[in-house]
């Protein structure tokens, strides 16, 4: 898909710096209504950079970036009409209850009278909050809270919703609560962009992947696109004391290893069958240096997203 | 526009949920005044200063003696120093050590007798050595009071002589010398009445201005006329400080970002900022003026006027503090550079320490600031009754670091919201 043909959300050959950091290098991607695209990748990514772009808080160096056809940079008040946005954080207010927060968000949007608070009772339905809507958010337990800034970024009906890592920090329950919202939200027909470094939430929930990683997308399609592109191969770490110096030669000498990282700490190949390799692997890392551990991951989304960009996402 | 009142009307919403820190704020230029007003009510509310309490040891016990509180405790002295009778030197120190005195005058045995021998009558002063100015004060008061005795007395000389005289033969005075010894005193008693001219004496002051005008005192109303407005801008300030923490806490905690990714152009989100503390601000002042006029009797003439004045300061208040959290990176930073702000403005200003005690200088650069005019603006009006035309140049002064302020801070903030 071109950008803008169409999609909720268009975002082509998008660039930013700041200062002599390039967070952006030429980013597209499209999102269509209904749709769930993760954006998955690990922090510092240029993810965030990218969000901020869509709900026009920053501007971009270069590219374009549209909300339902409507350019964020140049109509950033018609376009963030259209747009709901989830942040990482908790944002609202904890003096007042739960109607009244949304009742002021609602506003900002353009909600008003009987309309807003039809909108209100009907989305503290749905995040289960409807029994305790006239208390102080303060009050609230974590998961509560989480699920009343779900509830402030959709209020309005938005045709596009950002999930900026909505889960992170919490208990699988409240997680799995939240999931269930993202996919209700994009059933109704919202395009939604959602952020993690968590490889399970993407593999999970969204329809399509993109993994960014230094300010570009290395990868996108649907899981199962992805999954091809890792290939069957797996992934065996070394880790201990290397030479790195005399790492390429010597591994080269093993028949179909591919090397994707070498440090002194680490040693990083890809293999057909660790199971039939590892018995040739491990005496040529022992004349490089000392070996203390050797871990094998078998073919996934973290394979790729390792044959990519050469760092596991927590890195 | 809309989007700007709905932004204020929230965070105004949210003050009246939690008030707490804003009534205890309001509370201090309050409790300050409230001191003041403990402090010398009732004599300010009659438009006098607070009368000094002096203790009287009359140790000869005569006519003379006993002349000496009553020509004190009379006249235009009264009203300045108040007198009580002590019976001796050990409870006069115990009442000086617990504060209840300023001052000791004894009059020693002999006092009388040294006047009829024409030598020297001594009253003996003793300060109380834990005060400075209230016994500087009666000292004062008491050495003019006796350069006029002693001017009296030698006017009285001659029936004084006569007196004497009749004393020394030991025999009751003849018709003759009653009736000179009273022609004596009458004719002293007579230029006594010339003093009584002073009473009526009225001083002109001329100011700086050029203008001339006499000078009065109006008792309580014009007493807290000249401190309550300066009390009042202190406490604003430090409200308008907690005012704007709730917006920078708002930034940390994301509350803005929320706001600012909503469908409101930026200037009306800042906009939205302005009038609520512009709003919450002026809502305060005029709370602080009514209680001033209700509780210590503030007339609050041409209110208009003093609307305007009450405009400008909130105005420039609320410039300040977006300026300040505009510039600050977290919540701690902008509270200390607040914080230290205000002091320095209120010091400067004139809040604490009226501007016309100032040296030349330092009252020339208080009157340049906000708070400094805008102090002198309210006693002008207050006291002096001036109207808006005639404090054209403090009110210009107020509105000009007000939209300096707001000017920056817009700009700085437009700038942070959009990277």
């Amino acid at each position: 898909m071109t950008a803008g043909s169409g999609a909720a959300v268009a975002v082509a050959n998008l660039r930013k710096k700041f200062g002599d950091l390039e967070a952006l290098r030429g980013i597209s991607f499209d999102v269509k209504a209904g749709e769930i695209y993760g954006l998955l990748g690990p922090n510092g990514a240029g993810k965030s950079t990218a969000i901020n772009i869509l709900c026009g808080l920053v501007t971009p160096d270069a590219g374009t970036a549209s909300l339902n056809g409507i350019d964020v940079v140049r109509q950033p008040v018609e376009a963030r009409r259209t747009l709901g946005v989830v942040p990482q954080d908790v944002a609202v207010y904890p003096e007042l209850s739960a109607r009244d927060n949304l009742a002021f968000f609602g506003r900002l949007y353009g909600l008003r009278g009987t309309d807003l608070r039809a909108r209100i009772d009907e989305i503290l339905q749905r995040v289960n909050l409807a029994d305790r809507d006239r208390e102080p958010v303060g009050q609230y337990s974590g998961g509560m809270l989480r699920r009343l800034n779900i509830a402030a970024g959709v209020l309005h009906r938005p045709r596009a919703v950002l999930f900026d890592e909505p889960t992170v920090g919490l208990d699988p329950q409240t997680r799995l609560n939240i999931l269930e919202l993202v996919r209700a939200i994009a059933t109704d027909g919202a395009a939604v962009v959602y952020t993690t470094h968590y490889l399970d939430e993407a593999e999970r929930l969204c329809d399509r992947i993109g993994i960014i990683d230094r300010g570009a997308i290395l990868a996108e399609g649907t899981l199962a696109e992805l999954r091809r592109a890792a290939g069957e191969r797996e992934i065996v770490a070394l880790r201990g004391s290397f030479r790195t110096d005399a790492a390429p030669v010597a591994l080269g000498e093993l028949p179909d290893l591919q090397l994707i990282k070498v440090s002194d700490s680490e040693l990083l190949v890809s293999l057909a069958s660790a199971e039939r390799q590892l018995s040739a692997l491990l005496p040529i890392a022992g004349a490089l240096g000392e070996v203390r551990e050797v871990a094998v991951k078998q073919p996934s989304l973290e394979n790729l997203f390792i044959k990519l960009t050469g760092r596991e996402l927590r890195e | 526009m809309r989007t700007a009142a709905i932004i204020a009307a929230h965070h105004l919403k949210r003050i009246a949920r939690r008030p707490g820190l804003i009534l205890l704020l309001m509370a201090i230029p309050l409790t300050l005044a409230g001191i003041e007003y403990a402090a010398f009510a009732p004599a300010a509310a009659s438009g006098k200063l607070p009368p000094i309490k002096v203790l009287v040891l009359d140790e000869d016990r005569t006519f003379a003696s006993s002349a000496v509180p009553r020509l004190i405790g009379s006249g235009p002295l009264a009203d300045y120093i108040e007198l009580d009778t002590t019976a001796d030197v050990p409870s006069a120190r115990r009442s000086l050590q617990r504060g209840q005195a300023s001052a000791l005058l004894v009059v020693p045995q002999g006092f009388q007798q040294a006047l009829f021998d024409r030598r020297t009558a001594e009253i003996r002063f003793v300060p109380n050595p834990a005060q400075t100015i209230s016994p500087e004060i009666v000292r004062s008061m008491l050495e003019m009071l006796t350069a006029i005795t002693n001017g009296l007395l030698a006017r009285a000389q001659a029936p004084l002589d006569a007196i004497n005289k009749v004393v020394a033969a030991d025999r009751p005075p003849t018709e003759d010398e009653v009736a000179e010894i009273s022609r004596g005193f009458f004719r002293a008693g007579q230029q006594l009445q010339i003093l009584n001219q002073l009473q009526n004496l009225t001083v002109d002051v001329k100011r700086p201005s050029g203008t001339t005008q006499g000078f009065e005192f109006r008792g309580a109303s014009s007493f807290f006329a000249y401190i309550f407005p300066g009390l009042v801008m202190f406490g604003l300030m430090f409200i308008s400080q907690a005012l704007a923490t709730r917006l920078m806490r708002d930034r940390e905690a994301g509350l803005q970002r929320r706001i600012a990714i909503a469908p409101a152009s930026r200037a009306a989100i800042l906009a939205g900022g302005a009038f609520y503390l512009f709003v919450a601000l002026t809502v305060v002042l005029v709370l602080l003026a009514l209680i001033g006029s209700l509780v210590f009797r503030l007339k609050l003439t041409s209110p208009g006027t003093l609307l305007v004045i009450a405009l400008g300061f909130a105005f420039f208040a609320t410039g300040l503090q977006l300026l300040v959290i505009s510039m600050a990176r977290s919540d701690a930073g902008a509270q200390a550079v607040a914080g230290a702000l205000i002091m320095i403005l209120s010091l400067l200003g004139g809040a604490f320490v009226p501007l016309e005690s100032y040296p030349p200088v330092l009252r020339a650069i208080g009157e340049l600031l906000p708070n400094g005019a805008a102090h002198q603006a309210f006693i002008d009006v207050l006291v002096r009754q001036k109207m808006l035309g005639e404090i054209l140049r403090p009110v210009a002064i107020i509105f000009t670091w007000a939209l300096t302020f707001t000017a920056v801070a817009v700009t700085l903030e437009r700038r942070r919201l959009t990277t």
